[in-house]
Formats: structure tokens, sequence, C-alpha cells
């Protein structure tokens, strides 16, 4: 059973019972100083997903008197950290309340104390690259010089919190955005600098699934997925067909073929977007939020294709000898859609990388921002605001 | 509160950058790219034609009819009810058909466009062309403007001979002051073939316009199914505009120096 750290403080907000259940005072000395642990179930079983990741934490405990504060003598210590304070207070009948006190950042600086930029090597080349990409719409910066990359022969996944960049990201690397600074390569080549033709000819190594499934309303699901096939190739309508018959078939539609986008369910429309987006075998596989408005179980399922198929193009690919290999990356703030399914995770918070790195060492990871998204903990760095 | 001189700036930026819109549109199709994706674009031929054809000459036809019986009960309280024929050519001709067609061109082509081209914006279906590798503008703009380029020369021509049997039916058969021989002599003596020229080009003008408005917003439309709306509600303004400009336009253009009435010999 994974334990999440307890930590006061830090803007989360403080809704465990255990908080505020009368606890026996551990010391005669007034200064205490704890190293605090809950435990939570989670419906799964993570590789030690949320190790404590806090030392000790500046907490001044009252218990009906004013206590003296101890210094702090925290991970963070060296880095600056928005000064944080959590008090217990006894109220009323003497039963101690959890009062959190957090200060907002106060500048730049303190916005980007967890991100330590740590990219954890995979010995593979990178797919997709930013390098310090920068994009604002209007007074509202997006990504600040977002250094990230998206490793060849793995299935990837951009996490972080919502409104945080993660889709303008895939807008960049299909050139549907361009960054105000810096630079988005695919397989090497930039893609700001591209001229219309070759970034067209670029996107088709691209399968983008959107988060609706973005099918044309005006075909039934048979031509949505032929559409790229027909438009794109000179292969006879028999052929188009069995392909997309077969595509159709991976993904569980294939006794729908007839069916208008309007007429499917919002799992139904994600699995035939998927189909369209794999039709032309391209090398760069993007998954907007798959997990959105779907049911557990059909999260767990559509995790399981995304999964298999991955595994079924790396073995043609590498069967072909294909310069690059298949790289899928998935953009969601599931957690258990990445425990499931990634291979590599990037962890991106207020348009910059907190750390990146393989999914295992990811899950244990000793960053706090890490350690609190990955578990889907109420406290620690990331609050409501 | 922006000032009214920003207001204008941001207007005029407006129209600079729709213009520059319209103009890679008009491109692609004078370079031919278009072609490219000639199945789409008689997809719009068969889309236009199925369901614009018929409501633009129902609307012109009842023109046609209003043509005729102001006509005819003009020139009989003036006592010349033989010259009903002067009225209908000119009403049908050079100002109330193209006027009709521009209407009915705003009001369901161009509406539907934009109502069709924002849905897609908003779900998605724009950048999912644009990421299978599609040039979104040619496959969704360009192919549009071709198919009206295509079919609305005849449907106009066709909506004419509309308005011109609705106007003969109510001078001639309705009201019935004058021969059908004698009004035919009159109405086809004030007007000549490159009337219907200048009229088919009043006309195209507007549907063109109307199109590219319509793909413009469309194409641009953003902040959800509201978004759409007021793309839509816009673009009708515009198009009203457009028509109303254009009608005044060629009827000074090509009738203005030289009327071509066969008045007093």
């Amino acid at each position: 059973m994974p334990r999440i750290p307890r930590v006061p403080g830090f803007g989360g907000r403080d809704d465990s019972h255990a908080d505020r259940t009368p606890q026996p005072d551990p010391t005669p000395d007034p200064v205490v100083r704890q190293d605090t642990e809950t435990e939570l179930d989670l419906p799964d079983d993570p590789p030690a997903a949320a190790a404590p990741a806090y030392g000790d934490v500046r907490e001044t405990v009252e218990l009906g008197r004013e206590r003296e504060e101890e210094p702090a003598t925290h991970q963070w210590a060296e880095a600056p950290a928005p000064a944080v304070a959590a008090a217990t207070t006894a109220g009323g009948a003497g039963a101690p309340h959890t009062r959190v006190v957090s200060e907002p950042p106060t500048g730049e600086e303190d916005e980007y104390a967890w991100h330590t930029g740590v990219r954890h090597p995979t010995g593979k080349p990178d797919a997709v690259e930013f390098v310090e990409t920068h994009k604002a719409f209007g007074r509202n910066r997006i990504l600040r010089g977002l250094n990230m990359g998206l490793p060849e022969g793995m299935i990837s996944m951009i996490l972080g919190p919502s409104g945080t960049g993660k889709s303008v990201c895939i807008k960049h690397m299909v050139g549907l955005l361009y960054p105000d600074e810096g630079d988005v390569l695919v397989h090497g080549d930039s893609v700001p600098g591209m001229a219309l033709e070759p970034l067209l000819d670029m996107r088709k190594k691209f399968g983008v699934l959107f988060q609706d499934g973005a099918l044309f309303g005006s075909m039934n699901i048979r031509d949505n997925v032929a559409f790229p096939l027909r438009q794109h190739t000179d292969k006879a309508d028999s052929e188009v067909l069995e392909i997309v018959d077969r595509r159709m078939d991976e993904v569980g539609l294939g006794h729908s073929w007839d069916k208008f986008p309007n007429e499917l369910s919002g799992g139904m429309r994600k699995r035939a977007g998927f189909a369209r987006a794999l039709v032309l075998d391209p090398s760069i596989v993007l998954f907007d939020e798959p997990d959105s408005g779907l049911d557990p179980v059909r999260t767990a399922l559509l995790g399981e294709l995304i999964m298999e198929i991955h595994a079924e193009m790396m073995g043609e690919a590498e069967q072909r000898g294909q310069a690059h290999l298949p790289a899928f990356s998935l953009i969601t703030h599931d957690i258990m859609t990445a425990r499931r399914v990634a291979q590599y995770i990037s962890v991106l918070w207020k348009g910059r990388i907190v750390e990146a790195g393989p999914a295992e060492q990811l899950f244990n990871s000793d960053n706090a921002f890490v350690n609190q998204f990955l578990a889907g903990a109420s406290r620690g760095p990331l609050g409501m605001n | 509160m922006s000032s009214p001189l920003s207001g204008a700036k941001d207007a005029l930026a407006g129209f600079g950058e729709m213009g520059r819109f319209s103009g890679r549109v008009v491109g692609q199709v004078l370079t031919l790219r278009v072609l490219r994706f000639l199945g789409e674009a008689l997809r719009q031929c068969g889309v236009l034609i199925v369901s614009s054809t018929v409501v633009i000459w129902g609307l012109v036809f009842v023109i046609g009819l209003q043509c005729g019986l102001e006509g005819a009960y003009f020139t009989r309280s003036i006592g010349s009810p033989a010259y009903a024929g002067v009225f209908a050519a000119w009403c049908d001709l050079r100002e109330l058909v193209p006027y009709a067609f521009g209407y009915m061109m705003a009001a369901k082509v161009g509406t539907g466009i934009v109502a069709e081209l924002g849905s897609m914006r908003i779900s998605d279906e724009i950048d999912a062309l644009e990421v299978m590798g599609f040039d979104s503008v040619l496959f969704l703009c360009a192919t549009r403007l071709l198919a009206a380029w295509l079919v609305l020369p005849f449907m106009y021509v066709a909506s004419i001979g509309a308005g011109f049997f609705a106007s003969y039916l109510a001078v001639v058969e309705q009201v019935g002051d004058v021969s059908s021989g004698g009004y035919l002599l009159i109405f086809w003596m004030f007007q000549n073939p490159p009337d219907l020229l200048y009229s088919l080009i009043k006309a195209m003008a507007m549907a063109t316009l109307i199109v590219l408005v319509g793909c413009y917003y469309g194409y641009h439309a953003g902040g959800g199914p509201v978004g759409v709306g007021t793309a839509t509600a816009k673009s009708m303004v515009v198009n009203l505009i457009i028509v109303h400009i254009i009608g005044m336009l060629g009827t000074q253009l090509f009738w203005g120096a030289n009327p071509r009435a066969p008045i007093g010999g």
C-alpha cells in the first residue's frame, strides 16, 4: 500500500481526518519536530510511488500555549522554496486542528523551486525535442523555457496539472503553433523553420488522437479512417478498405463501420480516432487526454490497446529496420493510466519540466512535486492555485 | 474601454486579415492547386445544388411576381399598361434578382459555411486535417469557392429565368392588361445580352465575396458554440453590406453612364 507523506502547508488542502484526531504529544519537549506520514488507500499498488520525499518540515505545534519554532532543516533548504508553516492548535475541548499557512510564491524563482529539470537518460534518441521553448498567448505565458524530449521506441507520457501547457506542446510538435522563442525538433528537423509543403509532409509522420476523436461528421467511421489513405496514397480502394478494416478490427469497431460519429459513444469515437491516427503507419503517435470522459474500465482497456499496438508497431519497425522506432506520447493527468501505460514520463508544470525520465525512476523520485503529483496526494507543493 | 480610433484600427486590421485570407483562397483556385481535391470540390457542388437551388429559385420567383405586379399596376395607373415589360425587365435583371440572389446566398450558403467550418474548428476537425498533412484552407475553402464558381453561374441564369417567368405570369396571366406578344416585345426591347452578362457579374461578385467571408469567419471561429454563433451573425452582417455595396456599384458601373433605355428613338 502506498504511503503518502503527510506534509503540512505548501498551499495544499489539508483534508486528512488523521490531522484532526488528537494526538498524544510524542515528547515533552515543547518544540515538536516530526517526520509525519499518513497512509491512504490507492486503487493500485505503485512501486514505492510515494516514498516520503520530505525530510523535516518546519512545523510549530501549539498545544494551548506558545511554542517556539524550530529552524527548518529540510531537503529544499538550498532551494528558494516558499515560506510555509503549519500549526496544529488546540481547539475548544482540547482537540487540536491543523491550520495551514502558505505564502504564495513571491517571484519567478520561487515558482520553479521544484523544477530540477533533471532528465534521466534512456539511451534512445528523441523523436521530438523541445529546446528552450517559450510560448505566450497575450500576457498568459504558457511555455517558459521548456526543455523536453520524447524518446523513440517508448510510450511517453506528459503529465502535469491542468492549464500547464500540455496540449500546447502537442500543437507545437505538429506545427499548429509556433514558439515565440526556442525550437521544436522532430527527428532532428526544426518545425518552426519549415515552409508549408515540407511541414505538411512532416505531419505525415504523426498520428494524433484528439480528445473527442475529431472525426469528420459528414462521413461514416470507415470513410473517416480511410480518408488519409485515399488522399495521401495511390492505393486501390480494395486495398484501402482492407487496411481500414484491419485497423478497425484492432480497435474493436469492425462491426460499426457504417455508423456516423454522432451515433457513437465517446469511447467509440476515441477508438475510431485511434484507428485513423494509425492508418498511415506514423512513426509518432500523440494522444491528447485519451482517458477524458471515459469510465475507468474503458480507460484501462484503451491503455491496454495502446500498449498492444505500440508493441506490434515496434515489432514491425524492427523487422523492417526502420530508421525511427515508433514513439507514442500521451498527454494526461490520469495517474492510473500513467502507471499502466507509461514507459517514460515528463512532469510539466508552469511551462517547464519538473523532472523527466523512465517511469520507474519518476515513480521513485525524491522530488516533492513529482512525488505529490504521481501519488495524487492533496498535500505537497501543488495547491489549488 | 477602447477608443473609437483603436476600434477603427482593429476593424481595418480585421479587413486586412480577411483580404489576405481571401487572396490565399482565390490564389489556390486560380493556380489550380484546388484540383488536388477535385472530388471534394464536386461534393461541394452537389451540396450547393441539392441544398440551395430550390430555395434560391423559389425566392427569385416570388420577387419576379412582385416586379410584374408593381409594373402592371404602375403602368396601368399612368395609362400605359403595354409598358409593364419595362419595369419587369429592369427590375428583374438589373436589381432585384441580383439582390435576392445575394440575400439568399448570404442567408443560406454564407451562414451554412460559417456554421460548418466553425463547428469543425471547435471540434478539432480542422486541426485533425492539418495534422494528417492536408492544407486545410485548400481542402475546406478553395474547394467551396471552386464549387461556387462552377455551380452558381448556371443557378443564377436559371433563377433569372424563374424571375422572368414569374413576371410574365403576373403581368400577362394575372393582371392581363397587355397581351403576351405586347408584353414580350417591350420586355425584350429594354434589355440585351450584355445586360445579362453584367447582371451575372454582379451576382457572381456577390457570391464570391459571400463564400470568402463565410470561409474566413468559419475558419477563424473560436470560443466554443457561442463563438460559432457570433461568427455566423457577424458574417451575415458583413455579407449584407457587401451585397448592397456591390449592387450599388454594379448598377453605377454597368448602367450609370448608359442606361440602354430605347426611349424617344
